[in-house]
């Protein structure tokens, strides 16, 4: 069974005939080809694949796209603006808050996320907020110190 | 000595990309036709394939092909002993094997033909315990593993992969010297490496005939010549393009399904995309292999070690094809030795075959297990004998011009100096603040990688430098390393060095990404092909009248008489430089006694290390890897009944979140000794090995519990001081 959808991801209106089956993030990966968001374990606990839906983070390896009809999505390729990264994107560059990259389009939109409600957090703040995005490479020292530098800038 | 940008704390710029959702993994490659493989897997760990009925499968709209054995080539395939079918063929090893494969127009239709595909098995008999594997009378996982190609030829049991052994000294007369004698064992879980993009690879055939892939794999050379064996082509047929890969841990070195999507192109004459799903990871990767390890250590009444014994006994599971090593074996095994100067030593390692997930390569292979056993085992002796655990250490660590267990000799030795670093920095001698709170501490040592590595450096008439490497990304920051030398050597700026990939069509060979070898044999290669450059330049500007340093007016002048400048080195390091590098780690815990939980309150970790190219990335290095030595000792485990893993996502395997990490004091010793470019050591693999035991012996301090089976869980905590109790 398929079902036509309209949504805008990252500004852009799209229709996709897609199977009621499919997830969002295989919508988003296969259909409209933004491969940024990522699949990591497929059942909503590592956070790569997190979007944002209408400014709410959601894992779109468990949503399926016929739940995005009518709505909102952002995606890691949406936070960038005239080809300048996102504060969030910057300051994981200078901070070193990434490795093999394959949760950072996770944990930028998340942060972008949290610092959009949030401004300026406390640590245990971005623990808590962070605890769902999963990393293996950078022990998260440097993630930590990524959102406080995007933080601090900000005040600057 | 100082240098301009080699040494810089420089923010991954090499990673624009990957922030902005930009960078290709091997799972984000599409291409036009591009359709989609998936494998089926058995449900038993020890059958006979008796029947396979495909012909449901293949009348589903959208399947493209069903492969089966039968349709294959009947090879095996391997990374160093080659036992492992490509597809099962008349019976299975264990649960999670590949039995057929099934190409579609999309996942979700490959995904609902596996479910039509039927399969006949009848059960054998099988074997699950390492030590019951080895027992007469086990059941036999292979009927005759000596026939394998690469197999070792020492084979105690029909059901043992490979024995290592590392001897020094008189191991039965040194235990004679000895005043007393101690034994411990301990036992370690199965856990995966934790790298978050599954396997994944993309094989298209062109229409030249050439294989082209594109594949999670660290060491692109070798997987051309594994797939020309495989696959049985000529290697010059087949063409390895680099992605970026994300995170290898040790795990990303095996062809994986990439035989399967090639046999599914060739079928469907169109390109094939595999993508495990991390269940698949879980129930079919390569993981770490769980453990039990005894030690015997005799000691002098003054706390000299004068012998010990050690017997490492690895789980391999079902086969042996994702080892690497020659020896079929787990080098980390010879970490038995620790950090001592210990004149008789026998060390043995054994791999076992079970009927269990095939377990591979993990960030410092065979060491978390041998270490975590090691340095308890020298807490425990402490204890025993009335000295302080850091003294027992201080009394027998390693020298100048002492040796290794693997008889690697050693100077500029930083042993004792690293572990009083970390003892001053952790506050060792202080007391604790309160009761249930205790310290440990634990040592080890890693070495710098060997290897052979390629680097080609040209000029551009721009006056820039672009460094071309055969080195997959793994996420290490090693395109960043790698510039940040060539700037250096040729007095460039950052942003005037660029890194290109190669493929496995631009250079002979290349070992590729593994072992702490990067920073090393990738720095050297690229430190002595600019240098190379730099000669070129220099004549030419002589010759031109014009300064060196004028790059653009060299390159200019000489693309007018149709030449580039261009400089290539081939860095083949061989055998080991005689350095090392120590690692100090103290932990401090609290224990909650009513419940078992261990919190870690405070970590200290001391390296002794060399010139350090980028502070930023060696840094993230050592937080990375401390953060999965934590995971190991605290929360991952895979577990497993009757071979099924019960653990099947991420969910259920806990790796550390942002939540579980302890404030973090680094101490950096430096020396400048180390093989790699500007005397640099190596750091990827130097902090994950001793971060189990420092917390276990925190643990002992703390509450009496001595943990000798990890993960050490509240449970077993809770476990262990009811027994006391009682």
């Amino acid at each position: 069974m398929t079902r036509l959808i309209r949504f805008t991801v990252n500004g852009l209106a799209h229709e996709v005939e897609v199977p009621t089956s499919r997830t969002l993030l295989d919508c988003l990966r296969n259909d409209l080809g933004l491969t940024g968001s990522k699949e990591g374990c497929g059942v909503g606990v590592c956070g790569a694949c997190t979007v944002l839906l209408d400014g709410r983070m959601i894992s779109s390896c468990i949503a399926l796209a016929v739940f995005a009809d009518g709505h909102d999505v952002t995606t890691v390729e949406g936070l960038a603006e005239d080809e300048r990264l996102h504060p969030v994107q910057q300051a994981f560059v200078d901070a070193g808050g990434f490795q093999c990259g394959i949760c950072t389009p996770g944990q930028v939109v998340s942060a972008k996320a949290l610092l959009d409600e949030n401004p300026h957090p406390s640590d245990d703040e971005i623990r808590e907020w962070m605890a769902g995005n999963l990393c293996r490479c950078t022990g998260y020292y440097k993630i930590l110190e990524s959102i406080r530098t995007a933080a601090d800038r900000s005040r600057a | 000595m100082a240098h301009r940008v080699v040494g810089q704390p420089i923010g991954r710029i090499d990673g624009i990309d990957k922030v902005s959702g930009a960078a290709r993994y091997s799972a984000d490659v599409t291409l036009p036709g591009l359709c989609w493989g998936k494998a089926l897997r058995s449900p038993l760990p020890h059958a006979r394939i008796a029947r396979v009925d495909t012909s449901k499968a293949k009348a589903l709209a959208g399947v493209l092909a069903v492969l089966t054995a039968q349709d294959l080539p009947d090879v095996l395939v391997g990374r160093r002993m080659f036992d492992m079918p490509v597809l099962a063929r008349d019976r299975v090893r264990f649960i999670g094997e590949k039995v057929a494969v099934v190409a579609a127009i999309d996942p979700d239709v490959a995904e609902e033909a596996l479910g039509l595909i039927d399969v006949e098995y009848e059960d054998l008999p099988a074997v699950f315990d390492l030590v019951q594997a080895i027992e007469d009378g086990a059941p036999v996982v292979h009927d005759n593993p000596g026939a394998y190609e690469g197999a070792p030829a020492e084979r105690p049991h029909p059901n043992v992969q490979s024995v290592l052994r590392f001897k020094l000294g008189d191991v039965e007369a040194g235990f004679r010297q000895a005043d007393r004698v101690f034994e411990h064992t301990f036992t370690t879980q199965l856990a995966h490496q934790g790298y978050l993009e599954p396997h994944a690879g993309v094989v298209a055939i062109d229409d030249g005939g050439r294989v082209q892939v594109w594949a999670s794999n660290k060491m692109p050379f070798r997987l051309k010549e594994l797939l020309s064996l495989a696959l049985q082509l000529p290697p010059e047929r087949i063409r390895v393009n680099l992605t970026p890969i994300g995170g290898d841990f040790g795990g990303k070195g095996s062809i994986m399904d990439l035989p399967l999507a090639y046999h599914l192109a060739r079928v469907t004459r169109r390109p094939v995309k595999m993508v495990m799903r991390y269940t698949e990871e879980l129930m079919a990767g390569n993981p770490r292999h769980p453990s039990v390890v005894t030690f015997r250590t005799g000691v002098t009444g003054d706390g000299r070690i004068v012998a010990r014994q050690v017997k490492a006994l690895f789980n391999s599971g079902a086969y042996a094809a994702f080892k690497p090593a020659p020896s079929v074996n787990l080098g980390g095994t010879s970490m038995g030795a620790g950090v001592y100067r210990i004149p008789n030593l026998l060390i043995e390692g054994m791999c076992v075959y079970t009927n269990n997930i095939p377990c591979g390569h993990a960030r410092s292979p065979g060491e978390p297990q041998v270490v975590f056993a090691g340095e308890s085992h020298m807490d425990m002796i402490a204890r025993e004998i009335g000295l302080d655990p850091a003294e027992f250490r201080r009394r027998n660590l390693l020298k100048d011009g002492d040796h290794l267990a693997n008889g690697h000799h050693l100077e500029h030795v930083r042993a004792a100096e690293t572990l009083e670093a970390a003892l001053k920095a952790s506050h060792w001698n202080e007391p604790k603040p309160g009761p249930w709170i205790g310290r440990g501490v634990a040592m080890t040592h890693r070495h710098i990688g060997v290897g052979f590595t390629n680097a080609r450096v040209r000029l551009t008439t721009k006056g820039n430098v672009v460094l071309l490497t055969a080195l997959p990304d793994t996420g290490t920051g090693a395109p960043l390393v790698l510039r940040q030398i060539v700037a250096e050597v040729l007095g460039l700026s950052l942003d005037e060095v660029d890194v290109e990939l190669a493929t496995t069509d631009d250079f002979e060979t290349d070992s590729g990404v593994g072992g702490s070898r990067v920073t090393h044999t990738g720095g050297r290669a690229a430190y002595h092909a600019a240098e190379k450059l730099k000669e070129q330049i220099d004549a030419e500007a002589k010759k031109l009248g014009i300064p060196a340093t004028s790059l653009a007016g060299v390159a200019q002048a000489v693309a007018r008489e149709g030449r580039t400048l261009e400089a290539s080195h081939f860095y083949d390091a061989k055998s080991h430089a005689a350095v090392t590098s120590f690692t100090a780690q103290v932990a401090e815990v609290g224990v909650d006694p009513q419940t078992g939980q261990v919190t870690v309150r405070r970590f200290t970790t001391a390296h002794d290390v060399g010139t350090i190219i980028n502070p930023l990335g060696h840094q993230g290095q050592i937080e990375g890897g401390l953060v999965q030595g934590l995971g190991y000792a605290l929360m991952e485990e895979m577990r497993t009944e009757d071979g099924r893993i019960s653990t099947v996502s991420l969910g259920d395997v806990k790796l550390p979140t942002i939540q579980d990490i302890p404030p973090l004091t680094t101490v950096l010793l430096q020396d400048l000794v180390g093989p790699g470019p500007f005397n640099a050591k190596a750091i990827g693999e130097g902090s994950i090995s001793a971060v189990a035991p420092a917390i276990a012996n925190a643990v002992a301090d703390a509450c009496g519990a001595r943990i000798r089976d990890l993960p050490i869980t509240a449970e077993k905590v809770y476990a262990a001081l009811k027994e006391q109790r009682a």
